[in-house]
């Protein structure tokens, strides 16, 4: 059994009174109560199981992209020579990509919707009332999530692919050493930390876990295949925005799209703050619980 | 200390506290009593910071909830048995909780063992009962090992094992020292466990007293049954009682209390067969202070009353 006889002393026993505001406990820096609310956070996403079903799609969708890719190089072997002057660029990050955003993506989401959903959130508040900076904890390892976790990922595939494509030469293979895949690695790693925080966002917002998911995939997964159905110039103009296709942009390989690597950056935070700030406006005015 | 001064909550069109003020004093257990949808739970998480006032502020130890960075250290809450992630265990829900307000695993083991949780503490909370839920809620509030604790209808739903368990961990909590404010429509289970009650009747605050006081208050009268009851009568009568009699010949005396009416009854030699000291029920005390407060009510209860 415990006794109150060792914790921290409160205002009403040490006869402060709501007047003055004073309290004995000692103020602990908002660095170290954020730095906490991230390790509660890390902590609430590895012990729930749902954490560990969108990894494993990512490796789904990781294996299911080599797959796609093995099938390819056969038919490229097959094929006459002409024709595999014709065949497009083995791009693994294009395929496997857009479904790591999603399933990374979705844990980032979980984050908020699963608390709304199960009620959680009550506690999860009462332990951090701070909203924004109880937000800031869930958006840091969302991020944090969809970098780690898509730079793996995007390893993965493009190893895959360079022991897959050989020393089979351009167009078929993107690249023609190692190092030329890094950026695009790197950035695709970076498009799933974007997309984790953007569906934290949406899922603040709309706090439901199957609305959010739901809009998350219109996002990555629904809205790339809608564009090829628009006129050339519009299927460009509306490409070019979508997070999938911010990733070549980014890294400045050969594509398609409209934006300088600037206006990728300058488009990718604007998806960062408007999801966050909406994330953030919402959660902080709205009633809890 | 809690301190709730003129506190408004609007949902829409419904007014759930109109401009409620009280104060929860240090080291003793507070009942917050009112019918279903007076507004409890409702300044229970205004107090909280989980929802936000329309106007007036709630304050603990002096300072709004939401500006406390260690808030579990100084305040412990449990407001819904419901409020834990189904798919997690025991002791990584109160771990996430303790994580986040700097407190070790020790800690949890300790409350884990305090509620008499330590043998599930590794099963999934989806798998419990109700009764294991709102302990799982109560350690939850004890693991900063905070000097205020605030229940929002603990019994509810409970069997008898679970009342009493949550009876007797009120009464350690306020032997501990701790402020506790409790809150429930149940008068029976608030005479049992609080010092200090609050009435609150949509949304406003109707009264505030000691259950001791209460009862005093309604100290009612005396049922006296005599086979010379027309005697006895003009005796108490004389000593300045009210006496009315009953349908089947007992009388019923306000105004003098049962031993100076069985000594009244000796020396005037008239036979007591039975002295009834009748006072009303807690719970009459309360459905009367709060008859004017309940917000829904069938109509035909409503006519039915005198």
């Amino acid at each position: 059994m415990t006794t109150p006889r060792n914790r921290p002393a409160t205002a009403a026993e040490t006869g402060s009174t709501a007047e003055t505001g004073d309290t004995a406990t000692p103020e602990v820096p908002r660095l170290r109560v954020f730095r906490d609310a991230v390790a509660a956070e890390w902590m609430k996403l590895r012990t729930l199981r749902s954490t560990y079903a969108f990894v494993a799609g990512g490796a789904a969708a990781t294996l299911l992209g080599m797959l796609i890719l093995f099938l390819l190089v056969r038919a490229f072997d097959q094929a006459t020579t002409a024709e595999q002057a014709n065949y497009e660029t083995a791009d693994p990050t294009v395929v496997v990509m857009p479904f790591v955003e999603f399933f990374l993506g979705s844990i980032g989401a979980m984050l908020v919707t699963s608390e709304f959903t199960t009620g959680a959130i009550g506690p999860g508040l009462l332990a951090v009332p701070q909203r924004r900076l109880l937000l800031g904890a869930k958006a840091t390892v969302a991020g944090a999530v969809g970098l780690c976790g898509g730079l793996l990922f995007a390893l993965l595939s493009f190893a895959g692919a360079r022991l897959l494509l050989g020393d089979r030469p351009a167009p078929l293979s993107p690249w023609q050493s190692w190092t030329d895949a890094m950026p695009t690695v790197l950035c695709a790693a970076l498009v799933v930390a974007v997309t984790g925080t953007v569906a934290l966002g949406l899922g603040a917002v709309l706090r439901s876990t199957a609305s959010t998911l739901l809009t998350l995939g219109g996002l990555v997964l629904v809205a790339p295949v809608f564009a090829h159905f628009l006129p050339t110039a519009w299927q460009l103009r509306f490409g070019s925005v979508l997070l999938p296709n911010l990733t070549p942009q980014l890294a400045g390989s050969d594509h398609p799209y409209l934006l300088t690597r600037g206006g990728a950056v300058a488009v990718a935070v604007a998806y960062v703050v408007v999801a966050l700030g909406a994330g953030a406006l919402s959660f902080d005015r709205r009633d809890a619980s | 200390m809690i301190v709730v001064r003129e506190l408004t909550k609007r949902y829409g069109p419904t007014l759930a506290l109109d401009r409620l003020s009280f104060e929860v004093r240090p080291g003793a257990v507070t009942g917050f009593l009112g019918p279903n949808g007076a507004g409890k739970s409702t300044a229970l998480r205004v107090i909280l910071g989980l929802h936000h006032p329309t106007s007036g502020e709630a304050l603990v130890g002096g300072r709004r909830y939401d500006r406390i960075r260690r808030p579990m250290r100084e305040v412990g809450a449990v407001l819904d048995a419901d409020a834990a992630h189904p798919g997690r265990t025991a002791f990584h829900h109160l771990a996430c909780l303790a994580r986040a307000n700097g407190i070790g695993a020790a800690r949890v083991t300790a409350v884990l063992e305090r509620v008499g949780l330590a043998g599930v503490a590794h099963r999934r909370v989806g798998g419990f009962s109700l009764g294991m839920r709102q302990r799982l809620g109560i350690a939850g509030a004890l693991i900063g090992d905070p000097a205020v604790v605030l229940l929002d209808e603990p019994v509810n739903g409970l069997d008898a094992t679970g009342i009493r368990w949550i009876r007797s961990t009120l009464r350690s909590l306020a032997a501990e020292g701790r402020t506790v404010l409790l809150s429930s429509h149940l008068m029976s289970e608030m005479a049992l466990t609080v010092d200090h009650v609050l009435i609150i009747g949509r949304g406003r605050l109707i009264g505030e007293t000691s259950v001791a006081r209460m009862r005093d208050r309604f100290a009612r009268d005396v049922l006296v049954r005599s086979p010379r009851a027309d005697e006895l009568a003009r005796v108490l009568t004389g000593l300045g009682a009210a006496v009315t009699t009953t349908g089947d010949g007992a009388l019923v005396a306000v105004g003098v209390d049962a031993p100076t009416i069985g000594d009244a009854a000796a020396a005037a030699s008239i036979p007591v067969h039975g002295l009834t000291p009748r006072s009303a029920t807690l719970e009459d005390v309360y459905l009367e202070m709060t008859s004017g407060a309940v917000e829904y009510r069938a109509a035909a209860e409503r006519t039915a009353r005198p």
